[in-house]
């Protein structure tokens, strides 16, 4: 019995549930504009029947995803408050950098932690960091998927960022 | 053991009696003044049935009906406001009720929740707040309610002449 509860609390610690209260401080906030999908929406969206190609991969790839969070804030204390919680989560959970961009101004930095194989993500951080009237992205993204497929996760939910994670699918191979 | 059982029993016996839930809570809504209540049913959306296909009458049979409480918020009350916003985020908030999405700032943000299974989903409940404005919680129920019908809907509503009339109420919440 013991060791049951011992297993669960191991598991609960070490998974995404760590992830969700990292960050949790950043919602309710007026300056900071926080979205949330959880497991349960993929989970739902996964159920759905799809009727052509394109929508069977999208939901192939829904059912691989488990909770994905985005805050924005154009906010300057906020967004080194983000910046520092986003650094010492990367630490914490063992992070890699896969890539970073810095373009028009914009630094974006993208973090990955691999799964079983070399291109199976576990779980995406990506940070955007603007500078000056620009926003701060951060963007926590958990699940078991391929990073060729998030490519097309972020063209239909329009995520910001999209265009530099498109890249990084096309990037890691 | 049995007075595990008892003490089990007990808890569930309290919480079932004391925890507000959703339905109470727009019971109680419908009375007070600073609200807005009203029940939608599907003939709002003037279908000609004829007009559906199977999948499409299965789905629209699946969806019961909506209610929608909605609180006008004004620069007198809001101090009811915050109390009555923190009365709905707390349910939402209990075991039954899972939490899909969310998306807002704070003071303004929108969520969705639902309770039930995968494949039979009792209620769909929709929360959004607006500092300004207010804020409304739409409940939709039903039965054997499962994506497939959810997306269905999408394809109903599009054929369908939504009555605005039976939304006149909530156009003052909406300026």
């Amino acid at each position: 019995m013991r060791k049951l509860i011992l297993i669960i609390v191991f598991a609960l610690v070490s998974n995404t549930f760590f992830a969700q209260t990292a960050f949790d401080k950043f919602d309710d906030n007026d300056k900071i504009t926080a979205i949330k999908v959880n497991k349960k929406m993929f989970e739902l969206m996964g159920k759905v029947e799809a009727k052509d190609k394109e929508a069977k991969e999208y939901i192939g790839l829904v059912k691989k995803l488990d909770n994905l969070r985005v805050f924005v804030t154009s906010d300057d204390k906020l967004s080194g408050e983000m910046k520092l919680t986003a650094d010492k989560y990367l630490k914490a959970n063992g992070m890699e950098e896969l890539m970073r961009i810095n373009e028009k101004g914009k630094s974006v930095k993208i973090y990955v932690k691999s799964g079983a194989k070399d291109t199976q993500v576990k779980e995406l951080l990506m940070f955007i960091e603007g500078s000056g009237k620009e926003e701060t992205v951060l963007m926590s993204l958990t699940g078991n998927f391929d990073l060729d497929e998030l490519s097309a996760l972020t063209d239909k939910m329009n995520l910001p960022g999209g265009d530099e994670l498109s890249k990084a699918g096309k990037g890691k191979k | 053991m049995k007075a595990i059982v008892y003490f089990v029993v007990g808890l569930l016996l309290v919480s079932c009696s004391q925890e507000p839930t959703l339905q109470k809570f727009f019971v109680e809504s419908a009375e007070k003044k600073d609200f807005i209540a009203l029940d939608v049913s599907s003939s709002i959306l003037n279908l000609d049935k004829a007009q559906l296909s199977a999948e499409q009458r299965q789905a629209l049979e699946s969806f019961d009906k909506m209610n929608i409480v909605a609180f006008k918020a004004t620069p007198k009350n809001q101090a009811q406001y915050e109390v009555e916003k923190s009365k709905v985020k707390d349910i939402l908030k209990g075991e039954e009720y899972q939490e899909l999405m969310s998306f807002g700032s704070g003071s303004t943000g929108a969520s969705v929740s639902y309770i039930g299974t995968d494949d039979n989903i009792k209620e769909f409940i929709f929360y959004a707040n607006k500092k300004e404005n207010g804020f409304a919680v739409v409940r939709v129920t039903g039965d054997n309610m499962n994506p497939n019908n959810v997306m269905t809907m999408l394809s109903v509503l599009q054929k369908s002449n939504i009555d605005l009339d039976q939304l006149k109420p909530l156009q003052g919440l909406m300026k």
